[in-house]
C-alpha cells in the first residue's frame, strides 16, 4: 500500500525519540580512549638513546633532536623538538623507537592559540607532565 | 475552574472598568493596543519555544539530547541565539533592490500578527471576531509567498531567486486544495466566522465528520509554511537557503520569527476548524485546551520534518493538482450529499 | 515597451555549497529547474600526493594513502602495500592476510554507511544520516582499538599489519556483525522504504550499461548498471579467492539501484568477515622485512576493489628506497565523468541526488 513506508519511518523516529541518548557529554565526561590511540606523542628522556630512528621514520621531518657524547661514550639527549604543525599523527615514529622512549598518548586536546606553540619541546613536556601524560 | 476559565475575560472587564464608560472609544483603543501586544508576545514566545522544541526533537529522533548547555536542559538556548543575532552585522548585498530587500522580512513577520489576531483562543476570546474569519485568514496567509518572492528577487542572488520562484510555484499548487478542504466545514456550519465554527463543535469536533478534509489540510498546511518534506523554498542541499541566503542578523531573525509564527497560525487554524478549538472536557480551561491542540499539531509537523526526505518539485505539484485537489472536491461533494441526506432524514423523522 | 526574453541561468555550485561533497565544483546551466549543461571542475583539494611520494620512502608513504579516500583508508593502505609487495615479491603471513580482509571489509561497510548517510542527507533525510553515523562509530572504535586512529587508520604495513588486534576486538566485532541486520532494517525503514525516497530516486539518472562501460566506470556505480565486474572476483588479490561471497548486481541503472546496491554490498561484506573470523589462523602478523625497503628495479601496477570503485597504484622503482614515480588510479575521479552526461535534462534536485549516488570523496578525486 502506498504510504506504508512513510508510517514505518514515523514509527522508527518515534521509537528512537523515546530511547535514551547515546551521546557523550564531552567536556564533563571525558571519553575513554583505548591505549593505542595516537592523539599525541610523549617522550621518556631517560630511555631515549638518541638513535635518530624516529626522525628517520617520520614522513614529514617533524622530529629534530640533538645529542652530545656523555660519560662512557654514550649519547645523551640534549634537545628533542617536534614540529607538530606538520605531523600526520601516523605513529610511524613511535613504532620505530627501539626502546619505547617515544610513545603515543591519549592527550587529544591539542588546540592552541599561537602558531609557535606547535613546536613541542618534548623534554620540557615530559618534565611538566611528570610522567602523567596519557591519563587525559 | 469557571473563574480560571473566565480569567482573561475578567481581566479585560477590569481594564475596561477603569474607564468611566466601559465601551467608550478610549476603552476600546486601550484593549486593542493590549491585544496587539499580546499577539506579538505570543509570536515571539512561540518562536522561542518552537525553535528550541524543533532542535530538541531533531536531537531526540537521532538519540541526541539537543541543546543542553544554557539553562536547565538548554531551555535558554534560543534566547542566547536571538541575542547573538542582534549583534550581527546587517549586510545588504551589492546590487540588491534595497527597499524591497529591507521590507520583505517585515512583511513575513507582520502576517502571523494579522492572522493570529482572528483566532478564538477561548470562549469570547478572539482579539477580533470577524464574520469572514476563514476568508481573511487564507487571504492574509497567502501573502507570505509574496514576501518570499520579494526577498528572493531583491537579493541579487541566483540561489535566492530560484528559491523565490519555487515559493510561487508551490503556493499556486497548494492554496487551492487548502481552501477547498476548509469549504466542507463551512458548508456544515454555514458560517465563515471562526468563533461560530468552534461553537458548532461542542458535541463532536469536525475531524470526525471531515477526516479527509483534515488530512488534506494537514498536508497542504505543511506546504503552506514551507516545512519538510515540502521545504523546497529553503532547500539547503539545492538552493543553499533560498530567499534567505543573503540575509543576516536581525532581518534573518525576523524571517525566522515569521516562519515559526506562520507555523503557529496554521496549527491554530487546524485546531480551531477541525479539533474543536477551545472546546474540551472541563478539567482544563478552554484556552489551555486550545494551546494543547496547537501543540499537538506542531509536534506532528516537527515529527514529520525529522523523518521524511524532501519531495521533488514536480512531484509536489503533481500531488497538489492530481491528488489533493480532486480529493478536496470529492470531499465537498460528499459533504453536500451528507447534508442533504441528513436534512431528508430529519424531515422524514420530524 | 519591455522586450520579453528568457535566458539560461548559469549557477556556480561549489566549491562551497551544502550538497557538494567536499570541495567539488560544477558550473551548471539551468533552463528553469532543468539542467542543460554541466561543467565539473576538480582540483580544489589537490595536494600533489603523487609527487610527494617521490620524496618519501616506501613505508613513509602509507600514511599519505590514508588521505586519498579518507572514508575507507584501510583500502588505500591495502592497495598501496599490495603494490609494493608485488614489486618485491613478498609473501606475508596467513594471519595478516585474514586480518587485512577483515579490516578492508569493515572499511567497506563504514564507507557504505557514510554513503547511505550522505545520500539521505542530500535528499534532506536528516535522521537517517544520524543513524548511519551512529552505527559507523562502532567500526571506527574497532579501528581505533587496533590501529590507534579512527579515520586515517594507517593500519597496513609492507609485509603485514601494524599490530595484532587487542583481545576485546573480537567480541566487539562479533556483536557488531550480530547487530548489523537490525541496523540495515532500520535504514530500510527510514530511508529506502520511504515512498518519497523512492519517488526521488527511482528511474532518475539512467546510466546505461554501454555508457558505463565506455566511460570505464567501476565499483558499485557500474554494478548497478547491470555489469558483473568486481576486482575481488575478476582478479582476486590477497586471499579473496578463498571466500564464498556474491557480487551484488542490479539492473535498474538508476539512482535508486545505485543506492540499494550499497546495502547489498554491506551484507556481502559481513558474510566475508564472518568467514574470515571463522578461518583465521594463529601466527605472526608481520613478515620479515628489512628495515630499509629497497624494491628491485622495475614497474608494477596493482588494483583493488575500493568501496568507491577500482583503486590502482602504479609504481616505478629505480632500486632506491624511494619510488621513482607513483601514479594513482582512483575510482571516483573516473566515475565523476558520468555526471555531465547522465544528469542532463533532470531537475536541479535530481542533479544533487545523482551526484550523491557517485559517493565522491574529493580526497580521491583531487589526490
Amino acid at each position: 500500500m502506498f504510504g506504508k513506508g512513510l508510517f514505518t519511518g514515523l514509527g522508527i523516529t518515534l521509537k528512537r525519540m523515546l530511547q535514551p541518548n547515546i551521546t557523550e557529554f564531552y567536556p564533563e565526561e571525558m571519553p575513554k580512549l583505548p591505549p593505542r590511540t595516537r592523539s599525541s606523542m610523549g617522550l621518556d628522556p631517560d630511555k631515549c638513546i638518541s638513535c635518530n630512528m624516529c626522525a628517520n621514520a617520520c614522513p614529514n621531518k617533524v622530529i629534530s633532536l640533538t645529542s652530545e657524547k656523555g660519560e662512557s661514550n654514550k649519547k645523551v639527549l640534549k634537545t628533542y623538538q617536534m614540529n607538530v604543525g606538520r605531523c600526520l599523527f601516523c605513529g610511524l615514529c613511535t613504532e620505530a623507537c627501539p626502546t619505547g622512549a617515544l610513545h603515543v598518548t591519549q592527550q587529544f586536546e591539542n588546540a592552541i592559540y599561537e602558531a609557535d606553540e606547535l613546536k613541542w619541546d618534548m623534554i620540557q613536556r615530559a618534565r611538566k607532565s611528570g610522567g602523567k601524560e596519557g591519563q587525559a | 475552574m469557571d473563574a480560571l476559565n473566565q480569567l482573561p475575560l475578567s481581566i479585560a472587564a477590569a481594564i475596561r472598568s477603569l474607564f468611566g464608560d466601559s465601551h467608550s472609544i478610549w476603552a476600546d483603543l486601550t484593549m486593542d493596543v493590549i491585544n496587539i501586544i499580546l499577539v506579538i508576545v505570543l509570536i515571539v514566545l512561540a518562536a522561542l519555544i518552537l525553535i528550541l522544541l524543533e532542535r530538541k526533537i531533531a536531537g531526540w529522533t537521532s538519540q541526541r539530547p539537543g541543546p543542553n548547555r544554557l539553562g536547565p536542559h538548554g531551555w535558554f538556548q534560543t534566547i542566547a541565539d536571538a541575542l547573538k543575532l542582534l549583534g550581527k552585522e546587517d549586510v545588504t548585498p551589492a546590487g540588491a533592490d534595497k527597499f524591497i530587500f529591507k521590507i520583505a522580512p517585515m512583511i513575513l513577520f507582520a502576517l502571523p500578527m494579522m492572522t493570529l489576531a482572528v483566532i478564538p483562543y477561548g470562549k469570547g476570546m478572539s482579539p477580533i471576531d470577524l464574520d469572514l474569519g476563514i476568508v481573511y485568514f487564507l487571504a492574509v496567509s497567502a501573502v507570505s509567498t509574496l514576501s518570499l518572492l520579494m526577498a528572493g528577487w531583491s537579493s541579487n542572488n541566483k540561489y535566492s531567486m530560484l528559491g523565490g520562484m519555487r515559493a510561487v510555484a508551490q503556493m499556486i499548487s497548494y492554496e487551492i486544495p487548502l481552501i477547498f478542504s476548509l469549504l466542507g466545514v463551512v458548508m456544515i456550519t454555514q458560517t465563515f466566522s471562526l468563533s461560530k465554527i468552534v461553537e458548532a463543535q461542542s458535541t463532536v469536533p469536525f475531524v470526525v465528520l471531515q477526516p479527509l478534509a483534515f488530512v488534506i489540510y494537514l498536508i497542504a498546511g505543511i506546504a503552506e509554511v514551507n516545512r519538510a518534506p515540502f521545504d523546497l523554498v529553503e532547500a539547503d542541499q539545492e538552493v543553499v537557503a533560498g530567499p534567505f541566503t543573503e540575509y543576516t542578523g536581525l532581518r534573518w531573525g525576523l524571517f525566522f520569527l515569521g516562519e515559526y509564527g506562520n507555523m503557529t497560525a496554521v496549527a491554530a487554524l487546524t485546531a480551531t476548524v477541525f479539533l474543536g478549538g477551545w472546546q474540551g472536557p472541563a478539567i482544563l480551561p478552554g484556552y489551555a485546551w486550545f494551546f494543547l491542540k496547537v501543540g499537538i499539531i506542531i509536534f506532528f509537523q516537527m515529527w514529520v520534518r525529522w523523518t521524511f526526505p524532501r519531495i521533488r518539485i514536480d512531484h509536489l505539484m503533481g500531488l497538489a493538482w492530481k491528488v489533493l485537489l480532486p480529493l478536496s472536491i470529492l470531499n465537498i461533494l460528499l459533504t453536500g450529499l451528507g447534508i442533504y441526506i441528513y436534512d431528508l432524514v430529519l424531515r422524514i423523522g420530524g | 515597451m519591455a522586450v520579453e526574453r528568457t535566458e539560461e541561468l548559469i549557477l556556480n555550485m561549489g566549491p562551497q555549497h551544502p550538497s557538494m561533497h567536499g570541495v567539488f565544483r560544477m558550473v551548471v546551466h539551468f533552463d528553469g529547474e532543468i539542467v542543460t549543461k554541466i561543467e565539473p571542475k576538480v582540483g580544489y583539494l589537490h595536494r600533489g600526493l603523487e609527487k610527494l611520494a617521490e620524496s618519501r620512502t616506501y613505508p613513509q608513504f602509507i600514511p599519505y594513502t590514508d588521505r586519498l579516500d579518507y572514508l575507507a583508508s584501510p583500502h588505500n593502505n591495502l592497495a598501496y602495500v599490495l603494490t609494493v609487495e608485488k614489486l618485491m615479491g613478498l609473501q606475508i603471513p596467513e594471519r595478516a592476510e585474514y586480518l587485512r580482509v577483515i579490516f578492508a571489509e569493515l572499511a567497506r561497510i563504514a564507507s557504505h554507511l557514510v554513503f547511505i548517510a550522505s545520500m539521505a542527507l542530500d535528499i534532506a533525510g536528516w535522521t537517517a544520516w544520524a543513524y548511519c553515523f551512529r552505527d559507523r562509530e562502532r567500526i571506527l572504535d574497532l579501528f581505533e582499538m587496533t590501529a590507534g586512529s579512527r579515520l586515517t587508520v594507517n593500519i597496513m604495513r609492507i609485509g603485514g599489519l601494524s599490530g595484532e588486534p587487542p583481545t576485546e576486538f573480537w567480541p566487539a566485532l562479533k556483536s557488531f556483525l550480530d547487530d548489523l541486520p537490525e541496523m540495515l532494517e532500520e535504514y530500510f525503514g527510514i530511508f529506502y522504504g520511504n515512498e518519497i525516497t523512492q519517488a526521488r530516486l527511482k528511474g532518475i539518472g539512467i546510466l546505461s550499461k554501454e555508457l558505463a562501460e565506455n566511460l570505464s566506470i567501476t565499483g558499485p556505480v557500474l554494478r548497478a548498471s547491470g555489469v558483473n565486474y568486481d576486482v575481488r572476483k575478476a582478479e582476486p588479490y590477497g586471499i579473496y579467492d578463498r571466500f564464498d561471497f556474491n557480487v551484488p548486481v542490479r539492473y535498474g541503472c538508476d539512482s535508486y539501484d545505485r543506492t540499494l546496491l550499497r546495502l547489498d554490498e554491506i551484507i556481502e561484506s559481513a558474510k566475508i568477515i564472518r568467514q574470515a573470523m571463522r578461518d583465521i589462523p594463529e601466527g605472526s602478523v608481520m613478515a620479515k622485512v628489512s628495515k630499509v625497503i629497497k624494491p628491485p628495479v622495475g614497474e608494477v601496477y596493482h588494483r583493488v576493489e575500493n568501496p568507491k570503485g577500482e583503486l590502482g597504484f602504479y609504481i616505478v622503482s629505480d632500486g632506491s628506497p624511494k619510488p621513482a614515480r607513483l601514479r594513482i588510479r582512483s575510482g571516483t575521479f573516473i566515475n565523476i565523468q558520468m555526471l555531465p552526461i547522465v544528469a542532463l535534462g533532470w531537475k536541479m534536485q535530481d542533479l544533487v541526488a545523482i551526484f550523491a549516488t557517485l559517493d565522491a570523496v574529493l580526497g580521491e578525486v583531487d589526490k
